[in-house]
């Protein structure tokens, strides 16, 4: 039977864009359709308030996997990065603070200001660090197996895998099999005694999670986290030149050379499926297009129980979907600025070029968690704040500053009162927070926009705001991602695929979802 | 002149004394030391307060291997363990749940908050049921060395592999997720009734500093449902005359087969030469010599305290300085006048002879958790108590009553003060929130005595004062156990074992550790 397409790709975020530009490289004919009027996704930069540009959900493009920059030709469709030589900097309570520099050697030469004996432990952790997150970064591209029956091709691709981790030598492999579920909390404090320095690489560990660093598998997040490899030991963390949408249109440049085709403004109502195997979707204005098989870049949950419906699926699995955690923890203040923010603890303007990070003890972090715990905000925020307008002058008028502020805890379900009633609350208590380190930081702000975990589930189709489109947990890793009885990018539907954040190896802007998924798509494309 | 012997065993708990009583089953010439006055470690009964016998730390009884009962014949010597068969939660607003031996009343029960939850309970016992007989494998085997290239480890791999595979998808799905989710988020896939949410999650946080819905804590239940007594899975009981009675009949049993047992024996020093061990040197100065030395003490004293660090590798050392042995747990033992009197079911009843469980909601261990995070004993305790007069008559005078509150969170450090000073401010707190229940108990306590991690470090030498020698998290099992490559039970010094808690399969009174650990010695000793 013939069909309008061979390929169907639900959401241009970054994930479904890479899908997409993949399979017409493969030399597929490729549709994308966007609901929203723009691509991007959570990897957007949107002018929110006029005259000032926003990355309105990823604040970089960190953990993009380096082949997909290569293999796509990203650099010739107008991606490139801007740099900063500060990873990150962390103003503390009395008025000091910790730079972390992308030398490791310059951060170990910070921390021995304060710490002695953390500074000699810096290095050897953080090269530590990047031998594991290299394992996770193979492990990222990898597919998972199936309990049973396995390609020979697969379970090759595995040994390999697991042959790299003995590679690491006796002592690393079971270094690494004993961290990967613990704490960021044991792992950093088995490490480092300085709480700045602590909750400073803690504040990272927890990206996306309904966790404080003291739960089991945040070791995980943090060297997940790391996957761009070194960064002086911070979360990797370049940003596109023009901002993280620069990513997205790099993307669908690259598609469309490829010769595929990407429609925004396109809501796709449902995915058609006849006697067990998709053939197309619907939009809502009720055009349908057929297509061999569809790769759905959306959550897991709103691509199966709502673009599918329950009904096509086994109850037991349209069940473990419904209670797949998603829970989203995260918000963003977006503010502009009439100047730079004068931080007393940065001694030289240029500190502030990396991620401004207010997270100065483990215990700070866990209790902003313990109230997101019970339902309510964080009463003390943990922050990262990034102006990328100091390196990157497209993001506001000549003199006039953005600063985009993730803002952690912020629970989907709130115990009290809703998102309505609490937005503007949350954004002062984050500026608030912020300025106790930045005097005059508030007569700065000439207009803020706040985007809560209920907005990422509105405006951006994140299912309960969770970026992750998933926890990630360790028992929502490899074979149990999305949900058991999903292998890999497959679903229980034939030539319906997950390319998104729900699959392997989960969140962030990796592209690694997309790209796997397309590559088992295109092998199985009938 | 210094006496001499095939093989000493450090610590009369009762690892240490399965241990001894394997080896000298095998035909060694063993001898058993105990720093204490008594044996069994955290397994003794110890009449504090006269006339009332107090299963002073461990209470009950539910994970002894049944293939330790047969070996060392311990009916014989005295096991009886009286089936402790009913949890009561009773709920603030006066109303309760209770689940006892009757699965009818038990359906009916959870009806009256919910029908569906009832159904669940049963299909929940079940799955769990499966699961304790999935992971016995587990129990009964040495951890293979993932990192080794030896043909024996990687075919114990391999059977590994078949084993877990035999179990069949859906199992396996289960299995990953309570070795890796939260008992909470785990309980919430069953059951929608939180009073019953909390009360079965409170096993996953037992003995371990994790929140009902930390992750990791969902093991920690399946750990707790690996019991088996004759036969029946996750059945829980109370070892008559107390929880020493279980040691007792340990060492009665390595006693007959030539254990020779000595307590009030403190071993300050483990005697080595060129790498190889020869024997102790007790505080007093003796010296006993054996080719075969075995520590059943926590892995900080058995490699940084008897042996040399300087004779020990470097990541082995820092393995043991990372060992999380960081305590979590209080208890509270109570000389009663006359027997509790709950609001929620006044009088006599079954309910008294079984576990009341203080665990009224999720948030409501959770909030107790956070205390602990920031260095404060709880001040709304999470307490599981029984009362063993009303099972075991001779516990306690006729009329009066033994009452074993086990009760968390009490961190190891506090942030304010220490232990000495803040003791009984935890037992009030304890009182109080049991008082709230128990209208009658304030005035019918007759003793109290009260335990915190601290003081459980002092007295039975756990350090940290964790009940199973080190943390069951993922980090700290199996092949992890007590330190990555050293998990089979050997040391860096030749003729020097560990057979404690912190050894595969951990801690609650298994045996598993002594017996595996044995096993292991005599395969060396035939070489």
């Amino acid at each position: 039977m013939s069909t309008d397409f061979d390929v169907i790709v639900v959401g241009g975020g970054h994930n479904g864009l890479t899908a997409a530009a993949w399979l017409a490289k493969a030399g597929r004919k490729v549709l994308v359709l966007e609901r929203r009027d723009k691509l991007g996704g959570a990897a957007s930069t949107e002018e929110l308030i006029p005259g000032f540009r926003f990355n309105t959900g990823a604040p970089d493009a960190g953990l993009l996997l380096p082949r997909i920059i290569q293999e796509l030709d990203l650099h010739k469709h107008g991606l490139d990065f801007v740099d900063s030589p500060v990873a990150a900097f962390a103003p503390q309570p009395d008025g000091s603070a910790v730079t972390l520099w992308r030398d490791a050697e310059r951060s170990a030469f910070e921390i021995a200001t304060f710490s002695a004996s953390d500074a000699r432990a810096f290095l050897a952790f953080q090269k530590q660090n990047e031998r594991f997150a290299e394992v996770i970064a193979s492990l990222a591209q990898l597919r998972p197996f199936a309990i049973s029956n396995n390609s020979i091709r697969l379970m090759t691709a595995w040994a390999r895998f697991a042959l790299g981790v003995r590679r690491l030598g006796r002592r690393d492999m079971m270094e690494f099999l004993r961290v990967l579920p613990l704490s960021a909390y044991h792992y950093l404090n088995e490490h480092f005694e300085s709480d700045a320095l602590k909750g400073l690489l803690a504040s990272f560990s927890t990206t996306g999670l309904m966790q404080g660093p003291r739960a089991s598998g945040t070791a995980f997040m943090f060297l997940y986290q790391q996957m761009g490899g070194a960064n002086g030991g911070y979360r990797s963390s370049l940003v596109p030149r023009g901002g993280v949408g620069q990513l997205s249109s790099a993307l669908a440049h690259a598609a469309q050379g490829f010769g595929a085709q990407v429609r925004t403004g396109a809501p796709v109502q449902s995915i058609l499926v006849a006697s067990g195997s998709v053939h197309g979707v619907r939009l809502s204005t009720g055009e349908e297009i057929s297509a061999k098989s569809v790769l759905s870049s959306v959550d897991p949950r709103t691509t199966f129980l709502g673009l599918l419906g329950a009904p096509q699926l086994e109850p037991r699995i349209s069940c473990r979907l419904r209670s797949l955690k998603l829970r989203g923890s995260t918000a963003t203040v977006h503010l502009a600025l009439n100047g730079v923010p004068d931080f007393p603890a940065a001694t030289d303007p240029q500190l502030l070029t990396g991620t401004i990070v207010i997270c100065p003890s483990l215990d700070y972090a866990e209790r902003a968690f313990d109230d997101a715990k019970h339902g309510r905000v964080s009463t003390h925020p943990v922050l990262e704040a990034r102006i990328p307008s100091l390196l990157d002058p497209g993001y506001a008028p000549a003199g006039k500053h953005t600063m985009s502020m993730i803002v952690r805890y912020a629970p989907y379900r709130l115990r009290e009162g809703d998102w309505e009633s609490r937005r503007e609350r949350l954004a002062d208590l984050a500026v608030e927070t912020l300025a106790q380190h930045a005097p005059g930081f508030l007569s700065l702000i000439l207009d803020r926009k706040v985007i809560t975990p209920l907005d990422y589930e509105r405006e951006y189709g994140l299912a309960e705001g969770g970026e992750l489109h998933g926890q990630m947990g360790l028992d929502q890793m490899l074979l149990m991602r999305p949900v058991p009885g999903f292998i890999g990018y497959h679903s229980p539907i034939a030539g319906l695929y997950i390319c998104g954040a729900g699959a392997h190896p989960g969140g962030g802007v990796t592209g690694a979802p997309g790209l796997n998924a397309a590559r088992q798509a295109n092998a199985e494309l009938r | 002149m210094a006496d001499r012997y095939d093989a000493i065993v450090i610590g009369g708990g009762h690892n240490g004394l399965v241990n001894a009583a394997y080896l000298a089953r095998a035909g060694l010439r063993v001898l058993l030391l105990e720093q204490r006055h008594i044996l069994g470690g955290a397994t003794v009964s110890e009449e504090i307060y006269p006339g009332f016998k107090f299963s002073v730390f461990s209470y009950v009884v539910s994970l002894l291997r049944p293939e330790i009962i047969r070996d060392l014949q311990l009916s014989r010597h005295g096991l009886t363990i009286l089936p402790l068969e009913s949890t009561l939660t009773p709920l603030p607003n006066g109303d309760h749940i209770y689940r006892g031996p009757d699965p009818h009343e038990t359906f009916r029960n959870i009806s009256r908050f919910s029908t569906r939850d009832a159904e669940a309970y049963r299909e929940y016992g079940h799955a769990m049921y499966q699961m304790a007989k999935a992971v016995k494998y587990i129990l009964g085997i040495r951890p293979p060395d993932p990192t080794s290239f030896h043909p024996r480890e990687w075919l114990a791999l391999l059977k590994l592999g078949r084993h877990f595979l035999g179990l069949g998808e859906e199992n396996l799905y289960t299995l990953v997720k309570l070795m890796t989710m939260s008992s909470a988020d785990f309980l919430e896939e069953w059951f929608e009734t939180d009073p019953l949410i909390a009360t079965l999650s409170a096993s996953g946080i037992i003995g371990t500093f994790l929140g009902p819905r930390s992750p990791g804590s969902a093991y920690v239940l399946l750990h707790h449902y690996m019991g088996e007594i004759d036969g029946v899975f996750r059945a829980w009981g109370f070892q008559k005359g107390g929880t020493g009675g279980v040691a007792e009949a340990i060492a009665s049993s390595a006693r007959e087969l030539g254990v020779e047992l000595r307590t009030n024996a403190r071993v300050a020093k483990l005697l080595s030469r060129n790498g190889r061990a020869t024997g102790v040197v007790l505080e007093n100065g003796d010296e006993l010599h054996a080719t075969t030395v075995i520590s059943s003490l926590d892995p900080k004293l058995t490699f940084l305290k008897l042996a040399d660090p300087s004779d020990l590798p470097d990541d082995l050392v820092n393995a043991v300085r990372n060992f999380d042995t960081y305590g979590s747990s209080g208890k509270v033992n109570l000389a009663l006048d006359a027997a509790p009197d709950l609001a929620c079911l006044p009088g006599d009843g079954a309910h008294l002879r079984g576990a009341i469980s203080i665990s009224p909601s999720v948030d409501y261990i959770e909030t107790a958790y956070d205390d602990a995070k920031y260095g404060k004993f709880s001040r709304r305790p999470y307490i599981d108590a029984i009362i063993p007069s009303m099972i075991d008559p001779d516990m306690a005078p006729p009329g009066k009553h033994v009452m074993s509150c086990f009760v968390q969170y009490a961190p190891y450090k506090l942030a304010e003060g220490d232990w000495e000073s803040q003791r009984e401010a935890f037992g009030d707190a304890v009182v109080d929130s049991l008082s709230q229940y128990i209208p009658n108990l304030k005035k019918i306590i007759l003793h109290r005595q009260v335990l915190s991690p601290w003081d459980m470090e002092q007295q039975i030498g756990l350090t940290g004062g964790n009940i199973f020698q080190g943390e069951l998290s993922l980090s700290q099992l199996f092949f992890l156990r007590p330190a990555p490559g050293y998990a089979q039970y050997r040391t860096p010094i030749r003729g020097y074992y560990q057979c404690g808690s912190a050894t595969h399969p951990g801690g609650g009174i298994t045996g598993a550790p002594g017996r595996l650990a044995a096993l292991e010695i005599l395969k060396d000793l035939r070489k």
